[in-house]
């Protein structure tokens, strides 16, 4: 189902990358030692023997040392890439709560004066009952914008709120376990199952369990409104936890929804990018979830199908710092 | 002390929004005055007979935080509750730190606010009690 990863290159990424180097690699090689035949062919065997050496570790070297460089090469990208999002998203943050507070103000202006004048309605003369009626709803609605007005600039404070993370062991299949129950009962009688697919006897995590929770419960969201927005109303997301790699643990949440097509792939985790309608999305719920995952040292990998489904994954490190190196 | 109104102050720059939610508090039994900065409140704490402060953080001059230590250097009896635009981790655990009793963000339902008035008040007069004897 996969189109092939985006956005932090997966270790599949880079295995290919890394298969492509060894062709790269090994070509000046046949050259020089097809420059060897040659002299040999010529009747200079002394030269033809010297150079025939002298290729074959040159080869060698060359190929180690072209991989060693596109290997840098590719660690130093997905450096920059990192950094370029984590300073893009530093700078909308601060601008954000900045935006968030001055509009929060006005709008506990507004709230309170609906809630004014609906004061002053229950003490006045009676009224004709349709106006009283529409003045009512009309209080109302004004009490709601306000609160969803609220919810977002709250959640852009929240957004731009620098914490850093409070690590101790975590279970990750108990801390994702709790949030696919909470997700499940929310789903009840309706047609999408959650499928577990949990590595038996894996071992802790070093990381920090609330916010590893926030971001799990945002991409089970996500996955079954993918499901939600697909042509199907039925579907299965299928959690799977597991060691990728020594010392890395994989969370991956796979839906069987609409899936994401190519040309939004670079921008899921941009703050503010939503395909969901008006009120349904912030549009950050992804880069909460890009910078979390981030602040804990691990990825999040995206594969996707326009039309067939999604899988997320989150790769941690077992302990920041301590595993081997991706 | 139990029967009297709950002596509320209201400090807050913005004049639209400390009137009407004064009308709004006064409203629901709360006897209320208004501070248009953090000196005018230090200025009426200073008087004495408040029961609970509810302080904005961004003020022109001096900003809620400092207010809230002057306050509680003046008078460390009224209770103080923060109501601020402004999420900040930091600017939270100082204030709780000077020895606000709660923090709020803005914009929230009058009932929220009148809440935790309530509960702040509760406080108060237990530590009163507690202090004043039997």
């Amino acid at each position: 189902m996969t189109d092939g990863p985006t956005e932090v290159p997966p270790s599949a990424e880079a295995r290919r990358r890394g298969k492509m180097e060894l062709v790269a690699a090994t070509g000046p090689a046949i050259l020089t030692s097809a420059l060897a035949v040659g002299f040999l062919m010529a009747g200079e065997p002394l030269a033809a023997a010297a150079l025939g050496g002298s290729a074959l570790l040159s080869a060698v070297f060359s190929m180690m040392l072209r991989r060693r460089v596109r290997e840098e090469r590719t660690k130093d990208e997905l450096r920059t890439r990192q950094l370029l999002q984590a300073q893009k998203l530093a700078a909308i943050g601060e601008m954000a709560s900045g935006i968030a507070h001055e509009i929060n103000n006005p709008l506990a202006v507004i709230g309170r004066e609906a809630e004014w004048i609906q004061a002053l309605l229950e003490d006045a003369p009676p009224l004709p009952r349709q106006t009283a009626a529409e003045i009512r709803d009309s209080l109302a609605v004004i009490g709601d914008q306000v609160r969803r007005c609220a919810d977002i600039t709250h959640r852009l404070l929240d957004f731009a709120r620098k914490r850093e993370p409070l690590r101790q062991w975590v279970d990750p299949i108990g801390l994702v376990e709790d949030m696919v129950q909470l997700v499940e009962r929310v789903l009840r009688g309706r047609d999408i199952r959650i499928r577990r697919c949990y590595e038996p006897g894996l071992a802790a995590v070093f990381t920090d369990a609330p916010l590893l929770r926030q971001v799990v419960l945002n991409l089970l969201n996500n996955a079954v409104q993918a499901i939600e927005q697909s042509m199907e109303p039925s579907g299965t997301i299928t959690v799977t936890i597991g060691e990728s790699l020594p010392g890395w643990v994989d969370m991956a949440v796979e839906d069987t929804g609409c899936g994401i097509p190519p040309e939004n792939m670079g921008r899921l985790f941009d703050p503010f990018f939503t395909t969901k309608a008006a009120g349904q999305g912030t549009g950050l719920g992804l880069a909460v979830c890009h910078k979390i995952v981030t602040g804990l040292g691990g990825f999040i990998l995206v594969e996707s199908k326009k039309g067939c489904g999604s899988r997320f994954t989150v790769r941690l490190p077992r302990k920041p710092g301590e595993g081997p190196a991706l | 002390m139990e029967g009297q109104r709950p002596r509320v102050l209201l400090v807050d720059d913005e004049e639209r929004f400390r009137w009407t939610m004064g009308k709004l508090l006064r409203r629901r039994g709360y006897d209320v005055e208004e501070a248009g900065s953090a000196h005018e409140a230090l200025v009426r704490i200073q008087k004495g007979d408040v029961d609970v402060v509810v302080l904005d953080v961004k003020m022109p001059g001096m900003d809620g935080i400092e207010a809230l230590g002057r306050i509680k250097a003046i008078d460390p009896l009224p209770e103080v509750i923060i109501l601020t635009g402004h999420a900040n981790v930091d600017a939270a655990v100082e204030i709780m730190r000077l020895g606000g009793y709660e923090y709020l963000l803005k914009p929230c339902p009058i009932e929220d606010l009148t809440s935790k008035i309530d509960g702040a008040l509760e406080k108060k007069r237990a530590r009163e009690k507690l202090h004043g004897g039997p």
